[in-house]
């Protein structure tokens, strides 16, 4: 009691050191403050201020304890009414408030040291500075004997008490405190999933053995698998997979069957936050639950169930599945505006008018045969009175076999990376398909018996599973048999088999053993796995990647094999590779797929019904792409106004709602068309590439069309890929070169350049020249302002120049370019 | 998005109206999602990057890398044969270059040469393979369109004068042999047609990409752009709204009438340089191409790629007559590589500027491939010479090679690495392989080592895996160790 007697100079000296303290952190609480986001800050602090940080969980104890007692004494003197505690109560609130400071500092020291990604710091962190300045308060009033000294007593104590609730939050998870609570008890709580974890606390049933697996495996695949996973081993230690679990890492053994309490993951994963050794140790804290789930699992003896494990991604049905129809209404009858209707109805869209025919006719011209529709025959169609003129004019398209085959062909060379030039032409390492790709268009030929014939090929479709090989060794993850894998995976299936064909991948189930496998059916000799390219000594499997479908004779001759292959996977029951292909057509046609991105299948569609549907009917009706194609754009849902987004990535955004077809750009090949078409052709007949297409092509082309030309700059810039890789879908977004091209390059000019000498000549009045490029590009007349603008521009007597510059303005207006 | 701190630091640095229109051709969803990289940027020492292309392998014992020297008899044995020219001097003491190269030894105070450049062992040898491979970090074939290190650079940096694209290349054609080939690396592959090579084939003709049509003056130019303007604004009111389709569309249009009517376009315009600079570039395509890259990185370029021109059996592609054939090559690139650096010294461009001339491989009289792993065989080469047009270094060699750098943060007066003095000449020190060459300039260009895009789910990196090592030798100022 001698110290506390003494009073005045030790207050003193702790002033001092505090002062000290306080101007050596000084930088380190400062310095970030003004580097905002932290984003300037050195990867690694200076020791000192980590060290002084770290001490903030021992130094905030003291203000606590001594705050505490404070309140006690004051109590007790209240009670016993008595005065003889008074400078006892006096020392304990002003070193209380004394060690509140330090322990102020040291938390901003901390906090700008280490990594809190919680909600939590702010709170924590103003309080805890509200606290400290309570607590000096406190200590002041009680210095000048003040009334309210106890009040304010009470309200530190309080301040401290949530200050320290929100810090032990901060290192030990949210939920620490309440997490034991009887009433609050989240471990008890089903998750989104359904799961609570009180019921596997007694003997677990197989599937009970499962689900739980799933849950410890998402635990570790969440929080873990990015340094502990097939990608980085640190420390030696892997978590994706029960071998590598049970093995440890380089510090041995992680986890002790039955024992939680000697596991070493456990002690690591319930570790302080700013220990070294937790783990974590980026990212955030384990919850309360994850650590219960883990521990209760490793109690439960870590059950890991027998045989395949269960995905922890999600896996789209195989199987095909017919939903049932809703009831049609009094407008709508075709089942696809059906399902859209209860899609509507569900997510509260409402139906639009539907688009003129003007708009409807320019729509379903460019989707079934890639042209413009001729300006008479837009005319025509709006006076035509008849009910189902619509209807008829798609079938009408349909029958145009030689214009349909030009369009769609762009599609399938695309898909199925065929195209006239290219590498692995010099060295024979490719083959051209063209041929046979053109005539099973032009028969409309089954899309079972087209991808049966893409896969078990004669000569003339052997291309697409051929792949591209350059001369020269090449990665083992791009053997023309994985090639083939990748391909038909991709364009069939919608899949991705890109990760496996190097390594178990990261992002699905596929498994390096699953990719070889399949590739292996496309190879005359058995396959070496390869990891990472480095040979593994274990030969491959044959088999089909859904096993479902049938299980393929390892030991027929590759044709015999791939004729297994082709016809398992055309079977009806394997409802994924119609879901596919109805969804690349809708894709097609709506500017979106039902499922985004058309090559990941698993991924939710909007309406899971309409793809069952679609894909059942397709299947069901004979495989008959021209009626698919049919029966989407005669739909009400078709007909809907075009939908217009800010942002390219919105069309793909995980939560986008469906409300009608997304507005679209001209193709490379169809705004080459539609210059050819309406205003001069682009291209000369001789530069085709005639030796890979039918012998008669000339005699059925309206003029050159681009889809049958080889790739060139103008078609690249424009966005025309270049078949190297398989291309489902196309970037369709404006750029500066394509701009530049546009502006100046001099195929697209000259061609501009010619147009105005044939118009010219065609129309010495300008005002009918005006209405006729209106008609021909636009599908309509001008309005005045715009015949305005043309009149002024073009005078009296247009010079092929002002004509010239006319058309070209024309071809660039977005109402041309787009597709509304 | 992973680019946004340059995007952010380019935006501070150029108007807000240009940014916008340069932002919006961002990266392309679907193919590609940008993904958290939050390594803080690294502090650059370069800003614009010129690579001088010696295409169809530039022989190390023939230039920068002279062995023995013996001259030409009739019957001589080839073996014997390590290089066909004298060595000269440089500036460098100790160290010479082929005769022939005295220009380019002259500056070489101011540059690294590395002599342990090793190609890849990809088999029977083609070209273009190993082309693709040395511009975008990649072995052909890949599951991924693999982007050009200019269209990683373009992407990554944008512009640094909004008018100058950000990746120019001159003077490789496409009408020559294996032109598919070159296409497949000619390209900005997944990162979208945007950041594609701006091509110039033909310097000389190069202001014609930037000007307003061939016969279109500057008047009609901007009429006709006002009447496109006109014809949108006047249409039906807000016929079919807006959206990011029209948006980008009118964009790239304004942008591109911009750039067409910009007094930086002039730089393309090599008939305003005062004949006695122009003279001394003038050694052709290559040296005129020396000259353009040197007006527009006075202007602003980002990435320029100045080529010899690869055309199969032409240029460095030597199956036979190597030597003489190899004078000829010396005389097209002394001259304007040399002028180059000087021009870029004089003017305190260098330190700002990274140069590396390099080459797809070298090439040997003998080997094929590599001593220890030959490749089969592609050029006929008799064991004595009986004519002169076997005398020269005729098949493909990839265990040696030299690269040279200059400016931007690389060492002054350096040389790396070593290879052999008697045959195979293969390197024995230091070798240097194509991903270090690309994280070093990816370093320079403070780009971080582990610069990446998802492709289809999958991390695609600057250089594969992100784990090219930068080659902290050669740098004035090697990256603070991060631990």
């Amino acid at each position: 009691m001698n110290l506390l007697k003494r009073g005045g100079p030790i207050p003193t000296k702790i002033a001092h050191m505090l002062a000290v303290l306080f101007f050596i952190s000084l930088p380190a609480v400062v310095m970030p403050v003004f580097a905002q986001n932290s984003e300037i800050l050195p990867e690694n602090s200076f020791w000192l201020w980590s060290f002084l940080g770290r001490l903030h969980p021992m130094v905030v104890h003291f203000p606590v304890g001594l705050l505490f007692v404070a309140l006690l004494f004051e109590w007790i003197a209240r009670k016993r009414k008595t005065d003889s505690f008074k400078s006892t109560i006096r020392i304990l609130t002003f070193t209380g408030a004394l060690f509140s400071i330090v322990a102020v500092i040291l938390g901003l020291v901390l906090s700008n040291t280490e990594t809190y990604g919680s909600r939590l710091l702010p709170i924590h962190q103003w309080l805890g500075i509200a606290t400290a300045v309570l607590a000096c308060c406190t200590a002041w009033l009680y210095t000048k004997n003040q009334r309210l000294s106890y009040a304010f007593l009470i309200t530190t104590v309080l301040g401290v008490t949530l200050a320290g609730h929100f810090g032990s939050g901060l290192t030990h998870g949210d939920d620490y405190l309440s997490s034991v609570l009887p009433g609050a008890d989240t471990t008890e709580n089903a998750d989104a999933n359904g799961f609570v974890l009180a019921s596997y606390k007694g003997a677990l049933s197989p599937q009970q053995v499962q689900d739980f697996n799933i849950q410890v495996r998402t635990i570790f695949a969440h929080n873990c698998y990015s340094c502990h996973g097939p990608v980085k081993v640190k420390g030696e230690l892997r978590l994706d997979g029960r071998d590598y679990l049970m093995k440890g890492g380089k510090h041995g053994p992680i986890i002790m069957a039955g024992n939680p309490g000697k596991s070493e993951l456990m002690r690591r994963i319930t570790l302080p936050r700013n220990h070294k050794e937790a783990m974590p140790s980026k990212g955030k804290s384990l919850t309360a639950k994850e650590i219960a789930t883990l521990e209760l699992w490793i109690k439960q003896g870590a059950p890991w169930p027998e045989g395949p494990e269960k995905s922890l991604f999600r896996i789209a049905t195989l199987e095909p599945r017919l939903p049932e129809i809703p009831a049609a209404t009094e407008k709508l009858s075709n089942p696809i505006d059906l399902f859209v209707n209860s899609y509507f109805q569900k997510n509260k869209i409402s139906w639009k008018a539907p688009v003129d025919d003007r708009i409807y006719m320019r729509r379903v011209y460019l989707d079934v045969i890639g042209l413009l529709p001729p300006p008479d025959s837009v005319d025509h169609f709006v006076l035509d009175p008849a009910p189902n003129k619509r209807s008829l004019l798609v079938q009408q398209l349909l029958t145009r076999n030689h214009d349909y085959v030009q369009h769609w062909i762009t599609f399938w060379n695309d898909a199925l990376r065929n195209d006239y030039s290219g590498t692995g032409y010099i060295t024979g390492g490719r083959k051209n398909i063209s041929k046979w790709l053109y005539t099973a268009l032009l028969t409309n030929k089954p899309y079972n018996a087209f991808v049966k014939e893409l896969i078990s090929t004669d000569k003339n479709s052997a291309g697409f599973i051929r792949g591209i090989s350059w001369r020269g060794t090449i990665n083992s993850s791009q053997s023309t048999e994985m090639q083939a894998a990748q391909n038909v995976s991709q364009v069939f299936l919608g899949l991705n088999l890109k990760c496996a064909s190097c390594h178990n991948s990261f992002v699905s189930d596929w498994k390096l053993d699953d990719a070889y496998a399949f590739a292996n059916l496309f190879s005359d000799s058995t396959l070496e796995i390869n990891r990472c390219d480095k040979p593994t000594g274990i030969m491959a499997g044959r088999r089909i990647l859904f096993k479902e479908l049938g299980a393929i004779d390892s030991n027929a001759k590759k044709e015999k094999r791939l004729k297994q292959l082709a016809d398992y996977l055309v079977q009806p029951k394997d409802g994924r590779l119609y879901r596919t292909f109805v969804n690349r057509i809708w894709a097609q046609l709506m500017g979106r797929g039902i499922v985004e991105p058309v090559d990941v299948m698993d991924n939710l569609p909007w309406s899971q019904d309409l793809i069952d549907w679609m894909a059942w009917d397709f299947a069901a009706s004979g495989f008959d792409i021209k009626k698919l194609i049919f029966s989407i754009l005669t739909s009400a849902t078709y007909q809907l106004p075009s939908v217009a987004v800010k942002e390219q990535g919105l069309i793909q955004a995980s939560d986008f709602k469906f409300s009608g077809m997304m507005r679209r750009r001209l193709s490379s090949e169809q705004f080459t068309d539609a210059v050819s078409k309406m205003i001069q052709p682009v291209y000369e007949d001789s530069m085709m590439a005639v030796i890979f297409l039918p012998d008669d092509i000339k005699t059925t082309i309206p003029f050159a069309r681009a889809s049958l030309m080889k790739n060139d700059a103008f078609q690249t810039i424009l966005g025309r890929p270049n078949r190297e890789n398989v291309s489902t879908s196309r970037n369709t977004q404006a750029s500066l070169l394509q701009a530049l091209e546009l502006t100046n390059g001099s195929l697209f000019n000259q061609t501009i350049k010619k147009a105005a000498f044939k118009w010219k000549e065609r129309y010495p009045d300008p005002d009918l020249m005006v209405k006729e490029i209106y008609r021909n590009t636009l599908g309509r007349l001008p309005d005045n302002r715009e015949a305005t603008v043309a009149r002024v521009a073009l005078g009296k007597t247009p010079s092929s120049d002002a004509v010239e510059d006319f058309l070209w303005a024309m071809t660039l207006h977005p109402s041309f370019q787009l597709i509304y | 998005m992973k680019a946004n701190w340059n995007r952010r630091e380019f935006i501070r640095k150029s108007g807000a109206a240009t940014m916008a229109a340069l932002v919006a051709g961002a990266p392309l969803a679907g193919m590609l999602s940008g993904c958290a990289n939050k390594k803080k940027m690294v502090n650059s020492t370069a800003d614009t990057v010129i690579l001088l292309w010696m295409a169809g392998g530039m022989a190390h014992t023939e230039t920068f890398d002279p062995k023995r020297f013996t001259p030409y008899e009739k019957g001589m044995e080839g073996n014997r044969v390590l290089s066909t020219f004298k060595p000269v001097p440089t500036a460098l003491d100790g160290i010479n270059f082929s005769e022939g190269l005295e220009s380019i030894g002259s500056v070489m105070n101011k540059g690294t040469l590395i002599r342990s450049y090793v190609a890849a062992d990809m088999g029977h040898i083609l070209h273009s393979r190993h082309q693709y491979h040395w511009h975008t970090c990649y072995e052909p074939p890949q599951t991924a369109a693999a982007p050009h290190i200019g269209s990683w650079i373009a992407n990554l940096l944008g512009p640094k004068n909004p008018v100058i694209p950000a990746f120019v290349d001159i003077g490789q054609r496409f009408t020559v042999g294996e032109a598919e080939e070159l296409k497949a690396f000619h390209t900005a592959g997944f990162l979208g047609g945007e950041f594609g090579p701006f091509m110039i084939p033909d310097p000389s003709q190069g202001l014609e990409s930037v000007r307003p049509p061939v016969g279109m003056g500057a008047k009609r130019f901007e009429r006709r752009n006002q009447l496109y303007n006109d014809l949108i604004g006047k249409g039906p009111a807000g016929e079919f709204g807006s959206d990011y389709q029209k948006e980008s569309l009118r964009r790239s249009m304004e942008q591109s009438y911009r750039l067409l009517n910009s007094p930086e376009a002039k730089a393309f315009d090599l008939s305003l340089e005062p004949k006695e600079t122009y003279d001394k570039y003038n050694t052709g395509r290559f040296g005129l191409g020396c000259l353009l890259a040197k007006r527009l990185t006075e202007q602003g370029a980002r990435f320029i790629s100045v080529t010899t021109e690869y055309e199969p059996f032409m240029g460095f592609d030597t199956h036979e007559n190597g030597h003489t054939r190899m004078a000829g090559m010396k005389q097209m690139i002394d001259g304007p590589v040399a002028q180059l650096i000087k021009d870029l010294d004089k003017t305190g461009r260098l330190d700002r500027t990274l140069v590396i001339l390099a080459s797809e491989f070298s090439r040997d009289m003998m080997v094929e491939g590599k001593p220890d792993a030959k490749v089969q065989e592609q050029v006929a080469q008799p064991d004595i010479l009986k004519d002169i047009k076997f005398y020269g270094m005729h098949r493909h060699f990839t265990d040696g090679g030299s690269v040279l750098m200059f400016g931007g943060g690389i060492k002054k007066g350096f040389v790396y690495g070593k290879t052999a003095d008697e045959r195979p000449c293969k390197t024995i020190e230091n070798p240097v392989k194509i991903d270090q060459l690309h994280q070093t300039i990816y370093h320079a260009l403070g780009i971080p080592e582990d610069t990446q895009y998802e492709v289809e789910k999958r991390p695609f990196y600057t250089t594969p895996d992100g784990k090219g090592k930068i080659i902290k030798e050669l740098l004035v100022t090697p990256p603070l160790k991060v631990v």
